[in-house]
């Protein structure tokens, strides 16, 4: 099921507030894990198994690791846990990949099988490794009760697209939480906020990329009206969702961690990485990256240390080259910046470096979204007027008048222009207090503004559920 | 206790918690309402604004339910059966093209009151599909019929290319259409349209507008008479709302339907051969059909001959047509003392041959619209 669907809104979402809401707090838990369920059952009957599977193995593990006499049983059942998790992970969503790649270099036949992807496989198994490991390593308690952890894992509003909550995160709200009309409130807020992120903007760019694939008419300006379509439509259509997912969640009572944080003004791919997808980077570098001895080690290690986790970043993403090499360019990208173009920016001014940043991130975000390498490069040389396409005609003017105000709206919004105006407009009492009364009203605005679009529109899945 | 509001010098302000209240009261009346609105309200079987059926709520079966397929027809039904479901979609239409300035809404936008969708890019291909049809119908039927063809432009032809929305190339359609086709010759009828012959809120051109057009037609077809020579009477139908009013979903003012008829109209009529049935050129009662237009020759027909007794020829005259041919045929027969209405688009050409007969001498005329031409698989 889809946040940004009739049948969530309007059907999932009011039975369930209204279920939970309405039952003493001991069932509380309860309503949420059968909630839970019937959301991930309603887009994936089949695959809702493979998830009760996974919940189970991780639960009985932690109970293993936490009953294990020693240190080296404690170890053999970390292991278990993880080759299980890992091991469910890699066939469902890499044996394709594997078996292609082997029958490409050997010339064998092997059934690559083609199975479809699990919804949401590649972030339950994430929180499932961090609570496994962090209960190893003695930082979180072990959790007894079957529908906690259950409610953990499966918590609807972070199930299929993040953010990767560990464990540690939750674990005192699974047992007691407070819900307080603040929170509620702010929730919604939040909730409102992604869903209008998602279903107005994203979507809106969405189209562009349709356009774009469908025309036979390409020129050198619509494949950067692609590119950057593609660069903000992914942003607003992941951070739409985190916001749908920390609203929601707020609203149970649950605070899960902020996402993203304005990506695009960043001066740097190490600044970036830290303001985009968060709950991934942070569980690459506590789980990977300083395992592997971080940026405490000889050079060489450490450059070892970066394209491990960049290559696991990007293979996380998906099963295609494309993906693999997009997270590399980004390694290679951070390398250069600690040893040469951290110095060369401090010299220049902050717009080099902004400027920098966007074109790496642009480049980068090409490569994700071409089938391949081969159109990747198509792509990356019709940009670079290498293609012998015209550089402007009719069409691409056409689409650019169309579609200029949601770029503006878009590039707004993806700076902290408009928390900047807010915090201004606090200082100012008479606004502060007239945006605050204004808020419900903006927040109904959206609301039938996206039924708008939702009912007018087709079916929109969100490109992180590929993941 | 805290008032809820209070106008001071400080302008308005109000406290913090009863903010709270208001917000989470506001989206629990949002979701909750739609929640009872939608179970409450009978389900619709049709829309008529968009001129389909309304997806029902799906049958179970363990199958689809395993599949996942049931749930899908779900979302369907939800999606489909959504309370004030149009008024969602001119809520949407009227913020994408008035606050976030967007040329277009779903490919159609407003001019000047008319509905324009825009048929956009030429699809070559396609072209000439139709051309190559043509010729198959000409080798088959033709050969020693007098054979013509012509284009209708749509209303975003008169529009689109001087406000700035994309449109059909139509010199290249012309040109495919001149180069692929073979035995046939060209009439020119662009000339005598302008935007003002066409409905507001539908995709077809009006009847009492279209009488230059009659003429271009039939003297390029060297007919006898003219259709400028007949003195008509006007019938008016109204309101109009036509299949653009519904894509659209936006407030427009309706078009009033205007039939033409003559002495020769009155006395002629028509067979439809799906139905083995004779009527009348016009059938007012059909405006109140899904579709008004099909006041004009019942609307979408694969196959019917006119029959002109009061005609003062013995010529016959055979049209390859779309729908626009309904309103035009009328205005044809000055010249023609039968003509056969041929939808390619319900009947194929091999079974045309079973059904009439094509004399030696008679015309015979293709005439389409440009949104066909650029869909022409659709010809069988």
């Amino acid at each position: 099921m889809l946040f940004s669907s009739v049948s969530f809104l309007y059907y999932f979402l009011p039975v369930v507030l209204a279920l939970y809401f309405l039952v003493p707090t001991r069932f509380k838990n309860l309503v949420l894990l059968l909630a839970s369920f019937a959301f991930y059952f309603w887009g994936e009957p089949t695959y809702s198994f493979l998830m009760v599977f996974a919940i189970g193995s991780a639960y009985l593990h932690g109970i293993w690791i936490s009953r294990a006499k020693n240190a080296r049983i404690r170890k053999v059942a970390l292991i278990s846990s993880i080759v299980i998790s890992i091991g469910t992970l890699g066939f469902f969503k890499y044996w394709a990949f594997f078996i292609n790649s082997i029958n490409a270099v050997f010339n064998s036949t092997l059934n690559p099988l083609n199975l479809a992807l699990p919804i949401g496989i590649s972030f339950y198994t994430f929180q499932i490794l961090s609570y496994t490991i962090d209960l190893y390593r003695g930082t979180v308690r072990v959790q007894t009760n079957f529908i906690n952890f259950a409610t953990y894992v499966a918590l609807f509003p972070q199930l299929v697209a993040g953010p990767i909550v560990r464990y540690a995160t939750v674990e005192e709200a699974l047992s007691s939480r407070k819900h307080s009309l603040a929170d509620i409130s702010y929730g919604i807020h939040r909730f409102i906020s992604g869903l209008a992120k998602k279903v107005i903007i994203a979507n809106s760019l969405g189209e562009l990329g349709v356009i774009f694939a469908a025309t036979n008419e390409k020129t050198v300006l619509l494949y950067w009206i692609w590119a950057v379509a593609f660069t903000l439509q992914i942003y607003f259509d992941f951070s739409g969702y985190s916001d749908m997912a920390i609203g929601l969640g707020r609203i149970f009572g649950f605070h899960f961690p902020e996402n993203f944080n304005f990506p695009y003004i960043a001066k740097s791919v190490t600044e970036f990485w830290r303001r985009w997808h968060i709950s991934l980077g942070s569980w690459f570098r506590d789980y990977v990256y300083i395992p592997l001895g971080g940026n405490r080690v000889s050079l060489l290690k450490w450059v070892r240390n970066v394209a491990v986790v960049w290559f696991l970043t990007g293979f996380w993403h998906g099963a295609e080259w494309n993906f693999i090499i997009w997270g590399l360019y980004f390694a290679i990208f951070l390398v250069l910046e600690k040893f040469i173009l951290n110095r060369l920016f401090s010299r220049l001014p902050g717009a080099f470096s902004h400027f920098y940043l966007l074109l790496v991130v642009i480049i980068g975000f090409v490569i994700f979204n071409t089938f391949g390498v081969t159109e990747s490069v198509i792509s990356l040389k019709a940009m670079f007027g290498m293609a012998g396409i015209p550089f402007t005609n009719l069409e691409t003017g056409y689409y650019l008048a169309s579609y200029w105000l949601i770029f503006i709206i878009a590039i707004l919004l993806s700076t902290p222009a408009l928390k900047w105006l807010a915090q201004k407009a606090k200082g100012i009492k008479p606004l502060a207090n007239m945006s605050g009364a204004l808020m419900p009203a903006v927040h109904v605005f959206l609301l039938l503004l996206v039924t708008g679009y939702l009912v007018d529109g087709s079916f929109n899945p969100f490109i992180y559920f590929r993941f | 206790m805290v008032p809820l509001t209070r106008l001071s010098t400080s302008g308005f302000k109000m406290n913090k918690k009863y903010l709270n209240i208001i917000c989470i009261a506001c989206f629990t009346v949002v979701i909750f309402g739609f929640l009872l609105t939608n179970i409450i309200a009978p389900d619709q079987e049709f829309s008529y604004s968009e001129r389909r059926k309304l997806a029902q709520f799906p049958q179970f079966s363990t199958e689809e339910f395993w599949s996942g397929e049931f749930f899908e027809k779900c979302e369907d039904y939800f999606l489909d059966q959504f309370t004030f479901r149009d008024g969602f979609r001119g809520f949407k239409a009227y913020v994408k093209l008035s606050l976030l300035g967007q040329k277009d809404n779903n490919g159609i936008y407003i001019k000047d009151g008319y509905i324009i969708k825009i048929e956009h890019p030429l699809k070559e291909s396609s072209v000439l599909i139709a051309a190559n049809k043509f010729n198959e119908v000409y080798a088959k039927y033709l050969q020693d019929l007098n054979v013509y063809y012509s284009v209708i432009p749509d209303k975003n032809y008169f529009t689109g290319p001087e406000n700035g929305y994309l449109s059909i190339d139509y010199e290249k359609m012309l040109e495919i259409l001149s180069q692929n086709t073979q035995n046939m010759t060209f009439i020119d009828i662009f000339p005598e349209l302008t935007l003002d012959d066409y409905y507001k809120t539908d995709i077809h051109w009006c009847q009492e507008n279209i009488i230059p057009v009659a003429d271009a037609l039939l003297k390029a077809m060297n007919a006898n008479a003219l259709a400028s020579g007949v003195n008509y009477t006007r019938h008016e139908l109204s309101p109009f709302y036509g299949s653009y009013y519904g894509h659209a979903a936006l407030n427009t003012k309706p078009d009033t339907l205007v039939y033409l008829s003559s002495q020769i109209i009155e006395n002629a009529i028509a067979y439809d051969y799906e139905t083995g049935t004779w009527n009348s050129i016009y059938i007012p009662d059909n405006f109140n059909n899904v579709d008004p237009y099909d006041v004009f020759l019942s609307g979408a027909k694969a196959l019917i001959t006119i029959d002109n007794p009061s005609a003062d020829t013995d010529r016959e005259l055979i049209i390859f047509r779309d729908s626009y041919t309904s309103s035009l045929a009328p205005l044809l027969l000055e010249g023609y003392a039968k003509i056969h209405l041929v939808d390619l688009r319900y009947i194929t050409t091999d079974y045309v041959g079973e059904l009439i007969e094509f004399q030696p001498g008679a015309d015979a005329l293709f005439l389409f619209g440009a949104q066909v031409l650029n869909n022409a698989a659709m010809l069988k």
